[in-house]
């Protein structure tokens, strides 16, 4: 099960260096997945049965990257072409309207969505769906009849990587229960943590995070909106994505008398095999990890 | 003049072939990344604004200040400039040959809900051939769409095309001539709206009139929210907003009787709400989500104003005085600083931000950064080598 998930890493990671045609003689059938999250998952369905080539390099950003020509093309012959949806891959439309003659599955249809609260996006839906295990259970769910017409799925993998996403959610759900239920807040510049909240009862704070060239010379009014939103909140741990969480901190400490960590998320990409999330299993449990350890200690 | 412009063009091209691999290396190491990822090749995605002051001098030389580290780059040199429009991520100024276009390589992805930010390399990417100075319109994404020129003295209206502009070319999707007049070419979706001859044409991205028309009488002033595009027009804005292949156009009348009409807008980058003198009797505020125009009183003589559109609705203003005006949406005085810039001088910019303005001081050779929230509190003053006479705030 890990041996097979790492193969089809490796064999992904290859394609993705040389970026141009398939590995010869590949016969299998070419599974093309826009986000890495994704391309883990399918990856996972399918074992080594098919060729899986996964679009968004890690640590990428998936609104705006790019493919090669070499890519489009392929994703053009592919055999199936899975994308999230929801608006997420707005820089790969137009490759994605392009692939018209080809099966696709598209994630966001095989869930419930929700709409953004607020902000200025409010009303629109929130494409994040990944954050919240059983969504993605919904997704497999879906994955698994298409992968199985295109004679792809590896039945025994799938069940048992189903099994992983529902102790992940079961194991999720106890980490944040164990969260005194007044903690249970984030307060955060991260956007993509609406289906988690919903599913585990979290309340989540927006606030404006103060960027280093408000750092440099920083006032207490330049820190009211977060320091408003971490007392509402009465947190001892704000998620926030910040290039100097430590002059963050320290300035919050000296300019408002308020100690708080300033702890990063996982949120959009995995990373690669190096980092902290290399597959959407790990990315969750270390945000679980994460969020459990700072909003308990 | 020849003999300048013979000795510049070899230096874009050497720029434009080292690309991201020369010139100013970025002073510290971006967030770790992969490589080839983001919207643009060499261009790492980082965790927050990279804002930058970008100036050019009376001589063309282009530097740019880090407001993160406090570092300064010299970029390179244009034409002497007598103009100058930035979106936040390219410099257009006005020189003899036409529009020379600075990248400053530091730019913001509006995603609506959230933002994505990158760093490049900052870089001269060329001159866009015109007559005289150019109106310039620009939207608030500055790797897709294009950017509109009008070269008053001409007649001539040019449509760039941003993505290519993103990569280091110039490539013009089409280029009309009409009359010379003051006319406006402003980008909207795919297409772009030719304001001249007393009417607002929708056109298509070739160039051919597609989609809705619109009177609009001596056009003057131009920008982008993320509502839509803002076309200044004697009787009122006019606002065009795209929903997919649609262009839709309204007029936002001014109120009955009212002050003098506004002659160009201003504000925090993208925001919906915009900014602008109403000649010596006021400052008008245009929200472009609401479609209201409501009048301020100007607390004293004003020369700038620009909207930050924050929840406490600041405007800030620059005073012919030289002190800037912090005031709330009522046009109430909130704040001020001490006289700090001949006003008088043209290249004097008050430039909002989230949290902070800057302001430039060409003549005293200054930057100023400040903290409009906290007092009208001076958050930090850099000395520019040369006279900064046209300024941008880049990674916007």
């Amino acid at each position: 099960m890990r041996i097979r998930s790492l193969l089809a890493v490796g064999v992904a990671g290859v394609l993705a260096l040389s970026g141009c045609s398939a590995v010869a003689g590949d016969d299998r059938p070419l599974v093309v997945v826009t986000t890495n999250i994704l391309g883990d998952v399918v990856g996972e369905l399918v074992g080594d049965r098919a060729e899986v080539l996964t679009l968004m390099k890690p640590n990428a950003d998936p609104h705006s990257f790019e493919i090669s020509a070499q890519e489009a093309a392929r994703l053009r012959s592919a055999d199936l072409l899975v994308s999230n949806g929801l608006g997420l891959e707005e820089g790969l439309q137009q490759h994605l309207d392009s692939a018209e003659g080809v099966e696709q599955f598209v994630a966001g249809d095989a869930i419930e969505v929700l709409d953004y609260a607020e902000g200025d996006a409010a009303g629109q839906p929130d494409s994040h769906f990944w954050t919240d295990p059983e969504r993605m259970l919904d997704v497999v769910d879906g994955l698994q009849p298409v992968l199985q017409g295109l004679g792809v799925l590896d039945a025994d993998a799938a069940t048992a990587y189903r099994g992983e996403i529902e102790r992940l959610d079961a194991d999720m759900a106890a980490a944040f229960a164990a969260i005194p239920a007044e903690r249970r807040a984030l307060v955060t510049n991260h956007h993509v943590f609406g289906y988690l909240s919903e599913r585990f009862g979290f309340d989540v704070i927006g606030a404006i995070i103060p960027g280093g060239t408000t750092l440099a010379a920083p006032s207490a009014s330049d820190l009211a909106s977060l320091v408003g939103a971490v007392e509402q909140a009465g947190v001892p741990a704000i998620f926030a994505e910040s290039s100097s969480p430590d002059r963050l901190a320290r300035a919050l400490a000296s300019e408002a008398d308020l100690h708080v960590e300033v702890i990063e998320l996982f949120t959009e990409s995995l990373t690669d095999a190096q980092g902290g999330a290399p597959d959407y299993l790990t990315m969750m449990r270390v945000n679980t990890e994460r969020i459990t350890t700072g909003l308990s200690s | 003049m020849l003999h300048r412009k013979t000795l510049l063009i070899p230096a874009v091209a050497v720029l434009a072939l080292t690309g991201c691999a020369g010139g100013a290396a970025p002073a510290e190491t971006p967030v770790p990344t992969s490589a080839g990822h983001g919207a643009v090749e060499g261009a790492a995605e980082v965790g927050e604004p990279q804002l930058h002051l970008t100036t050019i001098d009376p001589e063309g030389s282009v530097s740019q200040l880090d407001l993160l580290d406090e570092s300064v780059v010299d970029v390179g040199a244009i034409d002497a400039a007598s103009a100058m429009t930035t979106d936040g991520r390219y410099l257009f100024a006005s020189g003899s040959e036409g529009i020379a276009i600075v990248d400053s390589g530091m730019w913001t992805w509006d995603h609506v809900d959230h933002f994505h930010y990158y760093r490049g390399t900052p870089s001269i990417v060329g001159t866009v051939p015109g007559e005289g100075e150019a109106v310039v319109a620009t939207t608030n994404l500055s790797t897709t769409g294009s950017t509109g020129l009008f070269f008053a003295d001409s007649g001539e209206a040019v449509l760039l095309d941003t993505e290519a502009l993103s990569k280091g070319e110039l490539v013009e999707r089409f280029r009309l001539e009409l009359e010379p007049q003051a006319g406006v070419l402003a980008p909207i979706g795919s297409h772009a709206l030719l304001a001249a001859d007393g009417v607002v044409q929708a056109l298509s991205a070739e160039g051919e009139p597609s989609g809705p028309a619109a009177d609009c009488v001596d056009p003057a002033g131009t920008i982008t929210t993320r509502v839509g595009a803002v076309i200044g027009c004697a009787d009122g804005a006019l606002l065009a907003t795209a929903d997919g292949d649609e262009v839709a156009l309204e007029t936002i009348a001014y109120p009955a009787g009212s002050a003098p009409r506004a002659m160009s807008f201003a504000n925090r980058e993208g925001r919906p709400t915009v900014a602008a003198l109403a000649g010596d009797q006021g400052i008008w505020l245009l929200d472009t989500r609401e479609r209201t125009w409501t009048l301020l009183p100007a607390p004293a003589p004003l020369v700038q104003v620009t909207a930050v559109d924050d929840d406490a609705e600041h405007v800030l203003a620059l005073a012919a005085d030289g002190r800037v005006l912090v005031l709330d949406g009522s046009g109430a005085q909130l704040a001020a600083t001490e006289p700090l810039v001949d006003a008088s001088q043209p290249g004097a910019t008050l430039v909002a931000d989230q949290q902070r303005a800057y302001l430039s001081a060409p003549a005293e050779g200054l930057l100023i950064e400040i903290d409009f929230a906290d007092g009208a509190r001076i958050a930090r003053t850099f000395e520019t080598a040369t006279e900064p006479a046209f300024t941008a705030l880049t990674g916007r």
